[in-house]
């Protein structure tokens, strides 16, 4: 019994010792065969053939003993499997080469694959998600598409449209919470009655707003939360972070805008709605005689059940078109426009995602192609051995699947790099990307790791069929007689691999065009000229609270007494600041109606304007262009009479053909006021949000005549300003304590920040195409550094015969160019037909790119002609007496 | 059911005295009269059974051409075996004439 256990043990442990010995037994016994045959009197040869008739081959009895030996079936995978790593442990430079392909090029699927599916493809976070939309203003008369909504509006539509369960609006800002040592901006969202109900999550603790606390929570404005007894809703990183996730946080008062909140309630984990990084939330009382004019608000809605986005328009647009009647004044000509909120939270990035993960598909070919053709290559090497196995008796069967088990083995290996590597890329992407929605809902989620394990199968099989394909053209005949004469491969082997090379530098070319373009349309983005002087500017947002700043004076005190402190920093030229700068997403951003005062009855010359208040400084520390007129300086006091400047494209809407300077426009300012201020000057145009955005209609205030708030205070100096912001800091210090100091960028920063996708997308897409195009060249180098060996006995015979080294290398760089040829040819056409997914993507450029397509087909051609360059020298050092005796 | 016959066969071979693979071939042939030939795909996986089971015992030697070869022997386990084996095929055979001569109806 111990016996036959030891002998069970052996054939687990060791079945390789067992193997030789039972074929060394079986030898024995053939030998003993032969023995007896010839001493029978036959010859050597007849002996030994009747012996094999007699008892069988060895090699074939061979797998009979395998076959039997104790669990056959895992034991014979394992030992294909032990064959096929011992295969691969012949080339470990190859093999790992392989690996490494395929590991990054699934690792990076993964992500990419995570990031569509967490961002894209999940819904929203919320109950019914498809329910929810956001709906905007627009003003087709006044060509105005997709504003703000009115807070009266969303009052109006809320008590009017049937259609839906909930319609709520939200502002979001900066606002001050003081703490023990000093204050913290954080980010506020005020809120209507029904937001969080119609989101439909609810608070970890506490509740959420009653209908009494925001029927109460009453606003004189945006920027002046008043109201007795004010309540707030904390999100859950405020609550970890400010109450040390208090259970008892409930009932405790948080200053906000030195003024005590109490806290209602905590939010769960992740819910930051409307937008990310909001820190709290309070009420908002919203009424139909809130303005109708002012188009700021967010507003969101969840559409009632059994109720189509089609249906909710309709009823919408109805709503407006009434609100339209009865108030011609503020609402003639406005309709609205539904769009589903998971659209709008995914915005643009959902294109670029898709772009990118199918940008990585094609690299994953390249690369399953590279694998396939080392595979097929390693197989071409070991022909003769494969051909002696044949006529041994191994089945072709067996020799397939041991084939595909080494691309089987290779991918798997693979997979499982690639998938540390998804896991790791997930961890470390939050930490460089800051302009991809949701995320915080990316994780590596069921689906993400079946799209993982079905990549990773995926690769075996495209990796392993042409080897696999190939075998079974394999007969022992053809095998042994090519094996003895030499010449490796045959027809069908070649065309397989050149079509597998073609394709792989059409794939890469397709990857090249496309980051191609998308470079032309970041050198383009980056170009434009965004008609302010973004270079050594400090942007420092700085918000006030209306309890200690309540009238215009003191904070106009606040601000004349930073900028004196500021100018006095060493370095810096010249200090200023507007509510709102360009690129910078702090401070308020809205738009009034103005007019002529002239054409004070023609409702046709009403326009939307962006309202900025400006400080003196600011047009030259901004570098804005002057068109006409002067800039806003301190002659423009509270006492002098009221003046504006205007944007070029508002001065030629209003006054075509005319100068501006000198006119009187009248700026409705509602509650605060309807008259006519004097235009002293224009402003060039500029592209406010970035080189994409269109010159806006927008009128410049002097801050003193209408202080406010919050203003972006810009600091200019020479080289990088982001080493002004310890004194920036010092000097507000020393201004008020209780002021906090925000984050401060480099205006510069924040222009590239509008284009920061453009680029993280241009970045990305070029490493996938320089990864495939090395992949190409790698499999170039390989083929016809092959083909060199395989014909070296045709290169001797034509050196033989008189060909010089020019003719040799030609033959070589001819085939070679040829597949380069070929691919690029077909990338190109391919590319031509799929470039339209790209064009949401480009600036400035068309998909069909002339530049582009000339750069990526001289680039290919000369990365190509660096692969060729080898192999065809080493043709030429063929000594052809060597290779002919051979 | 065939696989039993040949274990029996090499049980009965290895009765007398202990063989190698080819011995084990040859002493069914003789005495079978040469009606059963043993090909190594057969014989081989049959004696690597057998001795798994503990019924058959290898141990490396030197045969008769002065070559290393493995020689089987029974154990007292094969020993047994083989004549219960043998009493239940003797049955089995015995069984099967009487079926195929018509005998005992």
């Amino acid at each position: 019994m111990g016996r036959a256990l030891w002998r069970r043990l052996r054939e687990l442990l060791n079945p390789r010792q067992l193997d030789r010995d039972s074929i060394d037994e079986m030898t024995h016994h053939v030998e003993m065969v032969v023995a007896r045959k010839l001493g029978e009197g036959l010859d050597d040869l007849e002996a030994r053939r009747q012996a094999r008739l007699e008892v069988g081959s060895v090699e074939s009895a061979r797998e009979h003993v395998a076959e039997e030996r104790t669990g056959f079936a895992l034991d014979q995978r394992m030992r294909e499997l032990a064959y096929a790593v011992r295969v691969l442990r012949r080339s470990p430079g190859l093999t790992l080469l392989s690996i490494a392909t395929m590991a990054v090029g699934i690792g990076v699927s993964g992500i990419l694959f995570a990031l569509v599916n967490g961002i894209v493809l999940q819904p929203l976070p919320y109950p019914e998600p498809e329910q929810l939309v956001r709906i905007f203003d627009v003003n087709r008369q006044s060509g105005i598409e997709r504003t703000g909504a009115a807070s009266g509006n969303v009052a109006a539509w809320r008590q009017r449209a049937a259609a839906f369960e909930g319609i709520a609006g939200y502002y979001s800002m900066g606002r001050t919470v003081s703490l023990a040592d000093g204050a913290e901006a954080v980010i506020t969202a005020q809120v209507s009655r029904d937001f969080f109900d119609l989101l439909r999550v609810p608070p970890m603790l506490g509740r959420t707003f009653t209908p009494e606390e925001t029927e109460r929570a009453d606003f004189n404005s945006a920027a002046a939360p008043t109201g007795p007894d004010p309540v707030v809703i904390l999100s859950h990183g405020f609550w970890v972070g400010r109450f040390g996730a208090d259970p008892n946080a409930i009932g405790q008062t948080v200053m906000l805008e030195r003024r005590p909140f109490k806290v209602v309630g905590v939010m769960p984990a992740g819910f930051t709605a409307p937008e990310r990084g909001v820190a709290l939330w309070i009420p908002w009382h919203l009424s139909i005689e809130s303005p109708r004019d002012q188009h700021y608000l967010g507003a969101i809605a969840r559409v009632a059940p059994g109720i189509s986005l089609a249906q909710a328009s309709e009823q919408l647009g109805a709503v407006a078109g009434d609100l339209g009647g009865l108030y011609p004044d503020t609402n003639a000509g406005w309709g609205v426009e539904l769009s589903p909120l998971a659209v709008e939270t995914v915005g643009g990035a959902a294109a670029v995602l898709w772009v990118l993960l199918a940008a990585v598909g094609l690299v994953l070919l390249v690369a399953c192609a590279n694998v396939a053709l080392l595979t097929l290559m390693r197989g071409l090497d070991r022909q003769d051995e494969v051909a002696v196995r044949i006529a041994l008796g191994a089945s072709s069967r067996r020799l397939i699947r041991e084939f595909l088990l080494e691309s089987v083995v290779l991918s798997l290996a693979g997979g499982a790099l690639g998938a540390v590597i998804t896991i790791a890329g997930l961890r470390w992407l939050p930490a460089i990307t800051t302009d991809l929605p949701r995320m915080n809902e990316v994780a590596l989620d069921v689906r993400s790791v079946l799209f993982i394990a079905a990549v990773t199968i995926l690769t075996a099989l495209l990796s392993g069929l042409p080897q696999a394909w190939r075998r079974t053209r394999i007969t022992a005949i053809t095998g042994l007689t090519s094996a003895t004469l030499r010449t490796t491969g045959g027809r069908g082997t070649h065309r397989l691999r050149d079509a597998i090379v073609i394709a792989q530098v059409a794939l890469a070319v397709i990857l090249m065009a496309g980051s191609g373009l998308l470079v032309r349309s970041f050198l383009e983005l980056r170009s434009t000229a965004p008609g302010f002087d973004p270079r050594g500017v400090l942007v420092a947002p700085i918000f006030l609270d209306n309890l200690q700043y309540n009238s215009g004076e003191k904070t106009r005190t606040y601000y004349r007494t930073l900028f004196e402190r500021l100018a006095a920093i060493p370095g810096v030229t010249s200090v200023g600041g507007a509510t709102t700068v360009p690129t910078s997403p702090l401070g308020p951003d809205f738009e009034r109606p103005v007019w002529p005062c002239e054409r004070a009855s023609d409702g046709a010359a009403r326009l939307q304007a962006a309202v900025r208040m400006i400080t003196p400084g600011y047009i030259e520390t901004l570098g804005l262009q002057l068109v006409e007129g002067r800039a806003i300086d301190t002659r423009d006091s509270p006492k002098a009479p009221p003046v504006l400047m205007i944007s070029r494209t508002l001065a030629a809407s209003l006054w075509p053909g005319q100068s501006a300077v000198g006119k009187q426009l009248v700026v409705d300012y509602s509650t605060a006021g309807t008259y006519p201020y004097e235009v002293v000057g224009v402003i060039g145009d500029l592209r406010f949000r970035g080189p994409r955005s269109e010159p806006l209609s927008e009128i410049y205030l002097p801050h003193a005549q209408r202080s406010y708030l919050i203003l972006n205070v810009v600091v200019k100096a020479g080289g990088d300003p982001r080493r002004l912001i310890p004194s920036v800091r010092e000097a507000m210090r020393t201004v008020d304590a209780q002021v906090p100091a925000q984050g401060m960028y480099a205006l510069e920063d924040l222009l590239g920040a509008t284009y920061a996708r453009d680029r993280q997308a241009m970045l990305t897409l070029l490493m996938f195409a320089g990864a495939a195009i090395l992949l190409a060249v790698l499999s170039i180098y390989g083929v016809l550094s092959q083909r060199v060996r395989e014909r070296s006995r045709e290169i001797a015979v034509r050196i033989a015969l008189g060909a010089d080294t020019s003719a040799v290398i030609g033959w070589v760089a001819r085939s070679g160019l040829r597949l380069i040829a070929a691919g690029v040819a077909a990338g190109l056409a391919i590319a031509w037909v799929a470039s339209g997914a790209l064009e949401a993507m480009l600036f400035g450029v068309t998909p069909t790119d002339p530049p582009t397509v000339i750069a990526v087909v001289i680039g290919v051609t000369v990365i190509g002609l660096i692969a060729i360059l080898a192999p065809s020298w080493r043709a030429t050092r063929i000594d052809p007496v060597e290779i002919l005796r051979r | 059911m065939a696989i039993e016959k040949l274990d029996l066969l090499v049980l009965k071979a290895l009765a007398l005295a202990p063989l190698h693979g080819y011995g084990v071939g040859q002493r069914i042939e003789q005495m079978s009269g040469g009606v059963f030939r043993i090909t190594l795909g057969a014989l081989y996986p049959a004696l690597q059974r057998l001795e798994r089971s503990g019924l058959v015992k290898g141990s490396w030697s030197v045969s008769e051409n002065n070559r290393r070869a493995r020689y089987y022997a029974l154990t007292a386990a094969g020993r047994r075996r083989l004549t219960t084996q043998q009493k239940a095929w003797e049955r089995t055979a015995a069984a099967m004439l009487r079926v195929l001569h018509g005998e005992g109806h």
